[in-house]
């Protein structure tokens, strides 16, 4: 269990460092936010899951599935936000 | 677990490279979002490291406050609020 618990967090953190270096190639916002966006949900959730499965079970596993859904849920609705944001703002310059 | 924090907080150091050097107010805002993740999971992991329970509630608080103020800048910016 100890041994699940280390693999699905190096996954993981290996996804956030990727999806970090894609948010400094990349050349738009939007390219941006989908590399962000992305490997930022799946990777850090993997982590949250790697110590989970790392610690076995405790009290306070309880409070970390609740940011685990937490993090699940905004993440998109942040992601969606700035989107859309940056898509309604471009089109307002443009018909001015 | 620690090998992975630190591998954490190294993912944190082109967060704040394109925070501080983002060209648009959005990326700025994608920037903060991102770092603000990353934030939170290794607070859980240094909760977890050292057994302190309290931490992790803290990261909860964290968690929701990031995404209330992203939310909210991200409306702000939609209406031409940084603009004038």
């Amino acid at each position: 269990m100890t041994m699940a618990g280390m693999v699905l967090m190096g996954i993981g953190v290996g996804l956030v460092f990727l999806g970090s270096v894609g948010m400094l190639r990349f050349s738009d916002v939007y390219s941006r936010l989908q590399a962000s966006g992305v490997s930022d949900n799946a990777g850090l959730g993997l982590v949250l899951l790697g110590i989970l499965l790392h610690s076995g079970w405790n009290p306070h596993d309880l409070t970390l599935v609740l940011l685990l859904a937490l993090m699940l849920i905004t993440n998109p609705i942040v992601t969606h936000s700035i989107a859309r944001s940056a898509f309604v703002q471009r089109h307002r310059e443009e018909d001015e | 677990m620690g090998v992975i924090s630190v591998l954490l907080l190294a993912s944190l150091a082109p967060a704040m490279l394109l925070l501080w050097r983002g060209p648009t107010p959005w990326d700025r805002l994608l920037a903060y979002n991102s770092s603000s993740n990353r934030i939170v999971v290794a607070l859980c992991l240094f909760a977890v490291m050292t057994r302190e329970t309290l931490l992790l509630d803290v990261t909860i608080g964290y968690a929701a406050l990031s995404f209330l103020g992203v939310v909210i800048i991200a409306r702000n910016l939609e209406r031409g609020g940084g603009a004038q």
